[in-house]
């Protein structure tokens, strides 16, 4: 990764971590409608992040191996399985297709 | 009352160290893969403190995306951790130094047990029991995977570039589970699929942040057939 990678990133996080515990943290509290909105954020932003890593290649979408794993780790995501479960399911089935 | 004040027991402190052992190793085995130095990959892991982050900026990278629209995708995909401070740092005692080292360490599973504990004295020291479980599992795992990283060899092969996704779907379930969260993350899929093939690499992550929306109307119709 790139030196203005790794500095800004950093500053990033840690920054948003300090500034959601001890701005936005109160902030929040009086305000649950708010506090709930802002609480769906990371799930409409990783999914955006999963669907990147797994049907993009480039700007174009694709179909591949990848999204045959996504979805076996979905089904077991789903199932509660635990978490080594899932990325190794994920991988094996990216691997064994890409090997057939 | 144990289910009402979970506590992280041995076999779950050891699978949850187990867990982010892997993360760690296959994250810095994929930053070797895409061209980082071993010093480079273990600097950036350890100062950026989030995988999410580097995830999303290497995605950018590897769609053709310029430096800093792979930054601010990061930068938003770590808007995660901001919002589990929020949740955390209230729950804590006061003083701004312990509050500060907690909320720099918020990750998902620290913070989900931390503010589950119904006795106020116990959120501290159960946060800090689960992070030392974790951190038992990350700092050996980022160290082997630097090490290791240049003898891999083709990651895509052992079908390792389909972990990372995996990976985070499992971290983020939770929030899945629930009606407006499943919403919100099914708009955000759907901006960035839409966006993917027309905007500029980074873009669709980026906007991606406005699936909330739906979430949040899913929400209001949810409460409004509610009697």
């Amino acid at each position: 990764m790139t030196t203005s990678a790794i500095v800004a990133l950093a500053v990033a996080v840690w920054g948003q971590r300090l500034l959601g515990g001890f701005v936005v943290g109160p902030v929040l509290a009086r305000r649950p409608g708010l506090a709930q909105a802002v609480g769906l954020v990371p799930a409409a932003v990783v999914m955006a992040v999963i669907i990147q890593l797994s049907m993009a290649d480039g700007r174009t979408l694709v179909v591949d191996e990848r999204l045959a794993g996504m979805a076996v780790a979905g089904v077991l995501v789903w199932r509660r399985a635990p978490f080594l479960a899932v990325v190794v399911a994920a991988a094996l089935t990216t691997a064994g297709l890409r090997a057939i | 009352m144990t289910d009402e004040q979970p506590r992280l027991g041995l076999a779950d402190s050891a699978a949850l160290a187990l867990t982010f052992f892997s993360l760690g190793v296959t994250l810095q085995v994929l930053l070797i893969d895409r061209g980082a130095s071993l010093w480079n990959a273990l600097t950036a892991t350890t100062v950026i403190w989030s995988a999410t982050s580097q995830f999303a900026y290497l995605a950018v990278r590897d769609a053709g995306g310029g430096d800093w629209a792979a930054i601010i995708a990061g930068a938003v995909a770590a808007s995660r951790f901001g919002i589990l401070a929020t949740a955390l740092v209230p729950r804590l005692p006061a003083g701004t130094i312990r509050r500060a080292l907690a909320s720099v360490n918020a990750f998902d599973p620290n913070v989900a047990i931390a503010v589950q504990q119904r006795d106020e004295r116990r959120v501290e020291r159960e946060f800090w029991r689960v992070t030392a479980a974790m951190f038992g599992g990350w700092f050996p795992g980022i160290v082997v995977g630097t090490l290791v990283g240049n003898v891999v060899g083709d990651i895509d092969r052992l079908g390792l570039d389909a972990v990372f996704p995996a990976a985070l779907l499992s971290i983020i379930a939770g929030l899945l589970r629930t009606g407006e969260g499943l919403a919100a993350g099914v708009a955000g899929a759907v901006i960035c699929l839409a966006l993917i093939p027309i905007a500029p690499a980074g873009v669709p992550i980026i906007l991606s942040m406005f699936g909330v929306g739906i979430g949040v109307l899913a929400t209001r119709r949810q409460k409004g057939s509610t009697p």
